[in-house]
């Protein structure tokens, strides 16, 4: 046996004693393709839960003083639309729900290969009703209600949250934590803040070059999260182990936080293995997901509609026909087909917010905010299309939440 | 992904997923964790374009090879490949256990090759492919691929003097004589 013969033999020998793939590989991939193609919009999903709300109770912070939010704003039957406007420079809203904020992420590299992904935002100025530039934070949850948002300083994780009077400019409260925290998300009622906290910066990303065709993630330092009332900033921390046997307990990405489910009940984040999402009770112990919640998609971040009775579901199309799924939330059964690439926000029970192509586009990262009714063949446009493909430097990432 | 790629797609991953993760496991040098990543990664890529995607296997093996060489080149981080301790083995003989303990090292000193390196050999000698298609899978000239197969075999035998016996430019094959089984440790 020569050199090259004795290399054939080791190669079969190893290749042979390998056991295939667990099962469900194909799903395990589907969703690293899904949650590439969602890595942003997953970011603000814990932003986006508090969407589909009842608004009621939201604290406000100032001590009393006049409502100075423009008519726009408190009208919840108008819409604000700026189809010439990407990204939008004044109020873009539909129904109950208002682009309360939006941001840019950029990569910023330590050295050649490990790099942070920032975010610069812009905020609705209640004043003025224009978004308004900020690069003091890392992370922005805004309330429903338009009036306060939950903000995180730069160098994530950090030891204190921020409530910010978005008609001052002003923080009117600093909650200090012991375990640093590196996401935040408000209760459907705006009442409680979920604050997801790592041990490291859940941003952080490795690029084996500059195409960032070869990116890969680290692993998430999840560590657990924060139940806090916002009025108050008194709360509990509750461990969730990432490192846990069950894959049920696996965070899909670096940055995987938590958030109320939209019953207000229960915590829930998405996992890798199917249903895709699981739900926690405030001590971190995982519970059933609640009956109408079941067969969410965490990545839709639509969710379940104001009145209950519908779900936003997936991508419903083919190829450049575009359209999504509205479903049962009992069965998960496609109810009923609406237009829209993908549902971001619920404007009322029977119409969303939705990312969408102009009819004959061939470009699936060519979208524009607009809104879609049931039953009904037409688009409102609210913002101008956004440029450059998923992920692109500069490409705008809306943040919704109740008016 | 329509519904009827969505099946098509899995239907492939279930058919082929382990004649494939046998070669990503090989090309990532034995390590298990690394081969399904590589493996993983190489799907979600044909995931991503898989109704334009003519020959589903001969694409997810292009982005297997290329993948892994692509990480050699831009100096990915190595993981260390968990294998056994280096058997104490005397000059090779004839007898089975002296075999598998030269199968052994050899697994060891390709792992300790470059990604370009085994993925040559990979291609060479387990999938049994002429210097053209692996040229042609690599995007190189047969050229190359003739001197870097050359030099990783050279390099197996310095990593593996017990190898070099093997060679018959290397001299006189040692006289064989009896040796006890090592002990492999996990």
């Amino acid at each position: 046996m020569n050199v090259e013969e004795l290399v054939r033999a080791a190669l079969r020998e190893q290749a042979d004693e390998q056991p295939p793939p667990g099962a469900g590989l194909a799903d395990r991939v589907l969703t690293v393709r899904r949650r590439r193609r969602n890595r942003r919009i997953a970011s603000v999903a814990g932003a986006a839960a508090a969407v589909i709300t009842v608004a009621v109770g939201v604290p406000r912070l100032t001590s009393g003083g006049h409502d100075v939010r423009p008519s726009g704003v408190v009208d919840s039957h108008t819409v604000s639309a700026h189809p010439k406007q990407s990204p939008p420079t004044e109020l873009v809203a539909a129904g109950r729900t208002a682009l309360a904020a939006y941001y840019t992420s950029k990569s910023v590299f330590s050295n050649a290969h490990d790099g942070v992904s920032t975010r610069t935002y812009w905020l609705l100025d209640p004043k003025s009703g224009r978004y308004e530039k900020t690069t003091r934070w890392s992370w922005v949850a805004v309330a429903p209600g338009l009036h306060t948002a939950a903000v995180l300083e730069q160098h994530l994780p950090v030891r204190r949250i921020g409530l910010l009077d978005l008609a001052s400019g002003k923080i009117k409260r600093w909650i200090p934590v012991d375990h640093p925290v590196g996401g935040l998300a408000f209760s459907p009622d705006g009442t409680k803040i979920v604050a997801t906290t790592y041990g490291d910066n859940p941003d952080r990303f490795y690029q084996e070059d500059k195409s960032g065709n070869a990116f890969r993630e680290v692993p998430c330092s999840r560590t657990g999260f924060y139940v806090l009332d916002a009025a108050s900033g008194k709360g509990s921390w509750a461990a969730v182990d990432t490192t846990s046997d069950d894959p049920d307990a696996e965070p899909v990405n670096t940055r995987q936080d938590f958030a109320f489910s939209q019953s207000g009940g229960s915590i829930m984040t998405a996992t890798s293995t199917a249903p895709w999402i699981g739900f926690y009770d405030v001590h971190g112990r995982p519970v059933e997901a609640p009956a109408s919640e079941a067969h969410r998609s965490w990545y839709v971040l639509a969710g379940l509609s104001p009145d209950g009775t519908k779900l936003a579901g997936d991508f419903a199309g083919k190829k450049w026909h575009t359209s999504s799924w509205l479903l049962d939330p009992v069965t998960g059964k496609p109810k009923t087909e609406i237009h829209g690439q993908q549902l971001l926000a619920w404007a009322s029970d029977k119409s969303l917010i939705a990312w969408d192509l102009t009819k004959g586009e061939k470009n699936e990262f060519h979208q524009r905010l607009v809104l879609v009714t049931i039953g009904s063949d037409k688009e409102v446009p609210l913002s101008g299309f956004r440029k450059g493909n998923d992920g692109a430097a500069g490409r705008w990432q809306p943040i919704f939440a109740d008016r | 992904m329509d519904a009827e790629g969505l099946e098509s797609f899995r239907h492939f991953v279930a058919g082929r997923s382990a004649a494939l993760l046998r070669t990503a496991v090989l090309l990532s040098g034995g390590d298990r964790h690394a081969g399904e990543d590589l493996l993983q990664g190489a799907l979600a890529k044909a995931a991503g374009r898989w109704h334009r995607i003519e020959e589903p296997e001969a694409y997810v093996r292009q982005v297997l090879y290329r993948q892994q060489v692509s990480r050699w080149r831009l100096k990915w981080r190595r993981s260390e490949v968990s294998v056994a301790e280096p058997p104490e083995t005397g000059p090779p003989g004839t007898d089975t256990a002296a075999a598998a303990d030269l199968r052994l090292l050899m697994r060891q000193a390709l792992s300790r090759l470059t990604a370009r390196q085994r993925t040559v050999l990979v291609l060479r000698y387990f999938e049994d492919l002429p210097e053209a298609d692996v040229a042609r899978l690599l995007g190189c000239s047969v050229g190359t691929v003739r001197s870097t197969t050359h030099r990783s075999l050279a390099r197996l035998r310095t990593l593996a003097p017990e190898l070099a016996a093997l060679d018959p430019a290397a001299g006189e094959r040692p006289s064989p004589r009896d040796y006890s089984p090592v002990e492999v440790r996990p």
